[in-house]
């Protein structure tokens, strides 16, 4: 089965800045939220939220981490 | 949710053995339910499934050991339940007591068994017991990514080659009847916890169950509704007959361990 990369992005407080924290493969959205939700669970986050790197548009490095074409999917 | 609270003094001893009985078959599956994910911390399909398995075990025996601990309450001691029972006392439900084969029996147990444990734990929680309406909640809280993790993979095998939807179809079917026969247990001390407003009865249990799971189920062409529950019922164990194998009850009692307990 084909898999997506996504990136977890979370915050501890409230009023926190969101910060990455990390990437988890998975086949679908569904099974993303979990797999990043049981994977980074070393902090009691306030908020936790994915976004598949595909989806991510670089700004001013096209070559960097968050590269057009890095995430499969 | 129930208005009145039970009052533990006021139950005679048939309604206290009732009120073990449920904790005991909810914590024996728990703590089952936690040795089968662990079996799949290495082997399942990639890693973040792998740990999305590590952390559903330790999910269910925190339940597990949360439950047995309401047994203080019945005046037992929760140590002798957790550590020194053979495998024939075990209450757990029936399609625990093998190891499953392989991933699609894994998924199908996630939707099946910790589905009607869930069933029962959003009655008990909403039911007149104080103790599982504190601390139920937490647990359902934690349940709900495994339901997510479960109903999306379960729509990933039946959508996927006819080998995995038959494996998927086969353990389905293999685990509904025990599973629906501890749910939907009606026998004289189900329903005392019925009376005493412990739980819901079993009618409401099973039709909740089957409208939560039924259409996911329908995607791998199980038809929940038509699915009799198992008639080899146990009444003093509460649950059908069998127990589990008995490698996985020495880690459930934790035999290697017994001079290192720290409780």
């Amino acid at each position: 089965m084909r898999e997506i990369l996504y990136d977890v992005f979370a915050r501890k407080n409230r009023g926190d800045a969101l910060a990455h924290i990390g990437y988890v493969d998975a086949i679908d959205d569904e099974i993303a939220r979990v797999y990043a939700w049981k994977t980074y669970d070393e902090e009691h986050w306030f908020e936790m939220c994915i976004v598949p790197r595909s989806a991510i548009i670089p700004v001013n490095r096209q070559e960097g981490l968050f590269a057009r074409g890095r995430g499969r999917g | 949710m129930a208005d009145a609270t039970l009052r533990l003094d006021a139950l005679d001893e048939e309604g206290r053995a009732a009120l073990r009985r449920l904790i005991v078959t909810l914590a024996d599956s728990k703590r089952l339910m936690g040795i089968r994910y662990s079996d799949w911390l290495l082997g399942a399909p990639s890693i973040e499934t792998g740990i999305a398995a590590a952390s559903m075990a330790q999910d269910e025996w925190g339940h597990a050991r949360l439950l047995y601990a309401m047994l203080k309450d019945l005046d037992l001691d929760p140590l002798v339940l957790e550590h020194d029972r053979a495998a024939a006392e075990y209450a757990s439900i029936g399609a625990l007591d093998e190891p499953f084969p392989d991933w699609a029996a894994v998924v199908a147990a996630m939707v099946v068994v910790d589905g009607a444990l869930s069933a029962m734990l959003r009655s008990f929680a909403g039911g007149s017991y104080e103790a599982a309406r504190g601390r139920v909640p937490k647990m359902l809280a934690e349940e709900e990514f495994h339901g997510s993790l479960a109903a999306a993979w379960y729509r990933r095998l039946a959508s996927a080659a006819e080998e995995a939807r038959t494996l998927l179809a086969k353990a389905t079917q293999a685990m509904l009847p025990p599973a629906l026969a501890w749910l939907g247990a009606a026998d004289a001390p189900a329903e005392a916890m019925v009376e005493a407003g412990v739980v819901a009865p079993a009618g409401a249990r099973l039709e909740r169950f089957r409208s939560d799971v039924g259409a996911l189920l329908a995607e791998a062409g199980v038809d929940v509704a038509a699915v009799r529950p198992a008639t080899d019922w146990d009444a003093s164990r509460g649950r059908t007959e069998g127990a589990p194998d008995e490698e996985a009850v020495e880690r459930a009692r934790g035999d290697r361990n017994r001079a290192l307990f720290v409780e």
